[in-house]
């Protein structure tokens, strides 16, 4: 099993967003759909480590979430759908420290740099880039090191199309390596050429 | 008007508390009203003196202005940069009134200096100490309006670059220097003050340590601000952090590491103004302190259910209790110890992350 959710309940203000009794994820790639608001960023937060929850999160049977939270976080990437980092600092600065943090090897920064395209201007203060370009950025983050899954909050906003393709080509490189990935749209990318594993609808506070 | 006070004035004095606390206890800890009214008096007759308070409040106006018009560029504020789009009478009364809240320092003390101007008769001093007032509340208004009819300049303040990558230690102090300049300035100002005027107090003589203990605490509680900004840079700026594979401990030491950057201009400042009768060790032992209670500080707010505004409360009230211990003999390689061992119980106690609760 990939991923096991247990008693999960996210609340905000004591206010409860999201409720799993029980939710149990195969390897595969593996899509959440749902309207705005529908809480869809709370789910992919919650299991990427970021927001504090009530329950268990499993990866593997093997690594809790709070229990074993670095070799958990070694395999768990996350990109965010509005990325915001530091206006002074450059990309290079935060893939570089990303990077180190998910042990990933230089080349492997090189190349997905070189990939996106996003070499062209990481040295310049992300306070100078374009939404598309900080996006970028947050995409190839998620690919760093050797993740078990990978999860991509709203991955086709934002950027063009020869940015969609390469992750989409990215993605499949991914899927054929064993890698599981955890979609969150509120578009269909089923429509996408991308292979979908099972589709799971986030509404009001539950997993359907 | 009630939107306005919640967004901008309330964050001000909650995230200003300890350096206010300072203020108060520095302005009233010391002096009791009679010395209040022989200061008053004096200012009320002397242009000098009264140019000096001016310039005091003025620098209180630009920190407190600069603070507010860097909230209006942070993501959670930036709805209120639409204010552009009110009519002007409407929208300078808010900016007035804004003002008007954030100078409330200001205006109490010149309140009192003008009542006591009424029983001396300097009728000259009490119109120019309300002109002075209402000069400020206007320039601070001016200067909210000017940041919404101009808003998200083009550049924060230009640092050179390094062409190296910049280490996590350093992404802090460079967020500090570059957004937060005269806030972070000012803190470091009041903190080596308040460091350096303890030092000189007793330059020569037996000198009691407990004096440098309770500088040190103000100096530490004038750096609340800092500690506090430091979490919401976190969570504004690098919400990714949580999402990285490191340890407590690694989590730790990165802090300890900037904290350490951040406080190192003090350890010169007291090895310099070290009073004679006092050794360099014991001046060491108290910057150690120091940068342990900033860390301890930090740990407290390091938690999921943090609440900023009752963070600052305990710091305060804790201040108050370490005074009293202080008072009491209560050694430095005892607050040191204090400070060590709370940091690692709050950083280790709960869960392996901060983020579960």
């Amino acid at each position: 099993m990939l991923l096991t959710i247990n008693n999960f309940r996210k609340a905000y203000n004591d206010t409860p967003v999201l409720t799993i009794p029980l939710l149990t994820l195969e390897p595969g790639t593996h899509w959440f759909r749902g309207i705005n608001g529908s809480g869809k960023s709370t789910l992919m937060r919650t299991v990427a480590g970021m927001l504090p929850f009530e329950g268990e999160i499993w990866l593997n049977n093997q690594y809790e979430i709070n229990r074993q939270p670095v070799p958990y976080r070694m395999r768990v990437n996350y990109a965010e759908a509005e990325p915001l980092y530091p206006d002074f600092l450059s990309a290079r600065d935060i893939i570089q420290f990303v990077g180190k943090a998910k042990q990933s090897q230089p080349q492997q920064i090189t190349n997905l740099t070189q990939l996106f395209g996003v070499d062209q201007y990481w040295k310049q203060p992300t306070g100078t880039y374009s939404s598309g370009m900080l996006k970028k950025v947050a995409l190839l983050m998620a690919f760093l090191g050797q993740p078990d899954l990978i999860l991509l909050d709203e991955p086709l906003t934002t950027i063009d199309d020869r940015a969609t393709q390469i992750l989409f080509t990215l993605i499949k490189e991914h899927q054929a390596k064993g890698v599981s990935f955890g979609l969150a749209s509120h578009q269909d990318v089923g429509l996408t050429e991308l292979t979908i594993d099972r589709v799971f609808l986030v509404e009001n506070g539950e997993i359907k | 008007m009630k939107l306005l006070l919640r967004t901008l004035v309330q964050p001000y004095y909650a995230r200003n508390a300890g350096f206010l606390g300072v203020i108060v206890y520095l302005t009233f800890g010391f002096m009791r009203p009679s010395d209040h009214h022989a200061l008053i008096a004096a200012i009320m007759g002397s242009p000098f003196l009264l140019a000096l308070t001016a310039g005091l409040w003025a620098i209180y106006t630009l920190r407190a202005t600069i603070f507010v018009r860097q909230l209006l560029n942070e993501p959670p504020q930036r709805f209120l940069l639409t204010a552009r789009l009110l009519p002007r009478p409407l929208r300078w009364g808010g900016w007035l009134l804004v003002a008007t809240m954030l100078l409330i320092p200001v205006e109490a003390y010149a309140g009192w200096m003008v009542q006591r101007g009424i029983f001396h008769q300097t009728w000259i001093a009490n119109g120019l100490v309300i002109s002075i007032v209402l000069g400020l509340i206007a320039a601070s208004a001016g200067a909210i309006d000017h940041r919404i009819r101009h808003p998200y300049p083009a550049q924060t303040i230009r640092l050179p670059r390094p062409n190296w990558t910049i280490p996590y230690p350093l992404f802090y102090p460079g967020f500090l220097l570059r957004h937060r300049p005269v806030a972070f300035l000012l803190t470091k100002a009041v903190s080596l003050g308040l460091l350096i005027g303890v030092c000189r107090l007793y330059p020569t003589d037996d000198y009691d340590q407990r004096l440098l203990l309770i500088g040190l605490m103000m100096s530490i509680i004038a750096y609340s601000p800092i500690c506090r900004t430091f979490f919401e840079f976190e969570t504004t700026w690098l919400r990714l952090l949580p999402n990285l594979p490191f340890s407590r401990f690694h989590r730790l030491t990165r802090y300890a590491l900037t904290y350490a950057l951040l406080w190192l201009p003090e350890l010169p400042v007291l090895l310099q103004n070290k009073p004679q009768t006092v050794s360099a060790g014991y001046m060491a032992l108290l910057w150690l302190t120091g940068w342990g209670w900033l860390l301890l500080f930090h740990a407290r707010s390091y938690r999921p259910d943090w609440n900023p505004d009752r963070w600052q409360q305990q710091l305060l009230f804790g201040f108050l209790a370490s005074l009293v211990l202080i008072m009491f003999g209560f050694p430095v390689w005892g607050w040191l110890l204090l400070g060590g061992l709370g940091t690692g119980w709050l950083w280790f106690r709960n869960s392996p992350s901060p983020y579960h609760s």
